[in-house]
């Protein structure tokens, strides 16, 4: 029979745009924050599980283990990179634990892009086939290529800038509920059109902040669970889904521009996994990375059909006390761009009550998405019990 | 990074070369006649490694496009605003080529025929190939 397993612990750095802190000073404040949350001695930690490609190459799990002295680790997974990785970490963290591998497992990430001299940038470069037919060209931001999915998603579907705003400004005002966002002023209509068009039909109120911040979390049995400093979590499901499309291709090449199969997928998995259907989830944290992007995953996960995201989100209501509260902590739109990691954080603080003036009413199952194209990751939290 | 694009991977030469005699190729599979692009190391439709590059007649019409505002990397700066546009072809069925236009953004419309001019002059960047709306090449 598989075992339970439950996040008992959070932490996180203050979402800000340039830390005076190096990357592994962030990991390190983010993961003493997680152990002090939860209660737990460094020394418990006995696995580790990030993303594949961006922890290893900034924040290694052999540097944690050291700068911890965590003599008991016995385990070691990663998934994916970015978004999709931290939001499925719970999902290896899970199997490790089912399978015996481990029983108290630190997940974490975070970026310095805020910083960093190419910000999130040059991240693509790893894609020769961007390097060779894109760069020389000046497709070199993430906002142009999302802008390409915009203008045709306008023309498929005869979307106009309203859609695209209403996701923009429903974020901004359940940030303007949090403290800690990045973003604290308030966005209207009017504020949104003046907003600076970058690659258009993209505006600066379309594209998510830029950030230096780190995020951890600790998942372990319901046994152990039952001992800790927190009400635990529970890990519901965790789906992972993708397409055979390489990152050189996937914002270009595809059949298909406006659909994200990967998201569909694994919000099949992870509801499988649950029991659940979307109706019985009380609020959604969605990989905002853009308001495109976000549109799209909310019909490719299944909330709406095709082109239908704008009109859903102005009826249905997204803000905090909306019908379907999305991104309640303002999102990388409002909030932080932690490639979604601080959207698996405030999904564990708004099922512990914790969410202050953003606390969704009554919130007993929380669904959170990470994209990283082609990958895509759905994590299905449940309220203590 | 100070490679030249066209030595980045041995796959993508077939496109810098057709630019040098002012042509647009991509490459086809010999085996199931089916383009693809960007270029892969085998089809990614049956998987035959027989792969030739096909030159096609070059106009083709806007699947989507965006008016660049914002440097990215700075080197951008002074050539602010520049149109990127992704273009397709009917005589490459299945590629995407992303590329620049030279052209009024009111003037654009998707679905739009552009033509690929390979002189110097229009250029915006430094792929070796400017598209301009049909008509005006």
């Amino acid at each position: 029979m598989t075992k339970q397993a439950f996040i008992v612990g959070v932490g996180e750095t203050p979402p800000t745009r340039r830390s005076s802190k190096d990357i592994r000073a962030l990991a390190i404040d983010a993961i003493d924050a997680a152990l002090a949350d939860a209660g737990l001695p460094p020394t418990a930690i006995d696995g580790i599980v990030t993303d594949g490609l961006i922890m290893p190459n900034t924040v290694p799990h052999e540097y944690v283990t050291a700068q911890y002295g965590m003599d008991k680790r016995r385990f070691d997974g990663s998934i994916s990179y970015g978004g999709t990785g931290i939001v499925c970490a719970p999902m290896i963290a899970k199997a490790a634990i089912d399978a015996g591998l481990a029983e108290t497992v630190l997940c974490y990430f975070g970026v310095d892009w805020g910083t960093r001299a190419s910000g999130p940038y040059g991240f693509h470069d790893l894609y020769p086939a961007k390097l060779a037919f894109e760069k020389p060209v000046g497709f070199n931001g993430q906002p142009s290529y999302f802008a390409l999915w915009a203008r045709r998603y306008m023309h498929e579907f005869g979307a106009t800038e309203e859609d695209l705003a209403a996701i923009a400004i429903a974020q901004r005002s359940n940030a303007l509920r949090n403290p800690r966002s990045q973003v604290k002023k308030p966005l209207d209509l009017e504020a949104y059109r003046a907003s600076r068009m970058i690659s258009d039909p993209l505006r600066a109120a379309d594209c998510c902040v830029i950030s230096d911040g780190v995020c951890a979390f600790i998942v372990t049995t319901g046994e152990r669970a039952r001992d800790l400093r927190q009400k635990p979590v529970k890990i519901m499901g965790c789906g992972f889904g993708t397409e055979p499309v390489s990152g050189d291709d996937i914002f270009t090449q595809r059949a298909d521009l406006l659909r994200i199969p990967g998201a569909a997928a694994a919000a099949q998995q992870a509801l499988r996994q649950a029991d659940l259907t979307l109706g019985d989830v009380d609020f959604a944290e969605i990989y905002d990375c853009f308001t495109i992007s976000c549109l799209m995953q909310i019909e490719s996960m299944g909330f709406c059909g095709p082109g239908e995201a704008g009109p859903f989100v102005r009826e249905r209501g997204t803000t905090v006390d909306g019908r379907l509260p999305i991104n309640t902590h303002g999102g990388l739109l409002s909030y932080s761009y932690l490639l979604g990691a601080e959207h698996v954080i405030e999904a564990v603080r708004q099922l512990r009550g914790e969410a202050g003036a953003a606390q969704v009413a009554d919130a007993q199952v929380g669904l959170v998405s990470g994209l990283s194209v082609p990958d895509y990751g759905v994590l299905l939290l449940g309220r203590p019990t | 990074m100070s490679d030249a694009p066209s030595t980045i991977a041995p796959e993508f030469a077939g496109f810098f070369a057709a630019l040098q005699e002012r042509a647009l190729a991509f490459p086809c599979c010999d085996t199931c006649a089916r383009f693809h692009w960007y270029p892969m190391k085998a089809c990614p439709h049956c998987r035959s490694s027989v792969i030739s590059w096909r030159r096609i007649a070059g106009t083709g019409s806007l699947y989507s496009w965006t008016t660049v505002r914002h440097a990215f990397d700075p080197a951008w700066r002074d050539r602010l605003p520049y149109i990127v546009a992704l273009v397709e072809f009917p005589d490459a069925p299945g590629v995407r080529l992303i590329a620049n236009v030279a052209a009024d953004p009111e003037s654009l419309a998707i679905g739009m025929a552009v033509t690929p001019c390979f002189d110097d002059g229009v250029a915006i960047g430094k792929s070796g190939v400017t598209f301009v709306p049909a008509g005006n090449a």
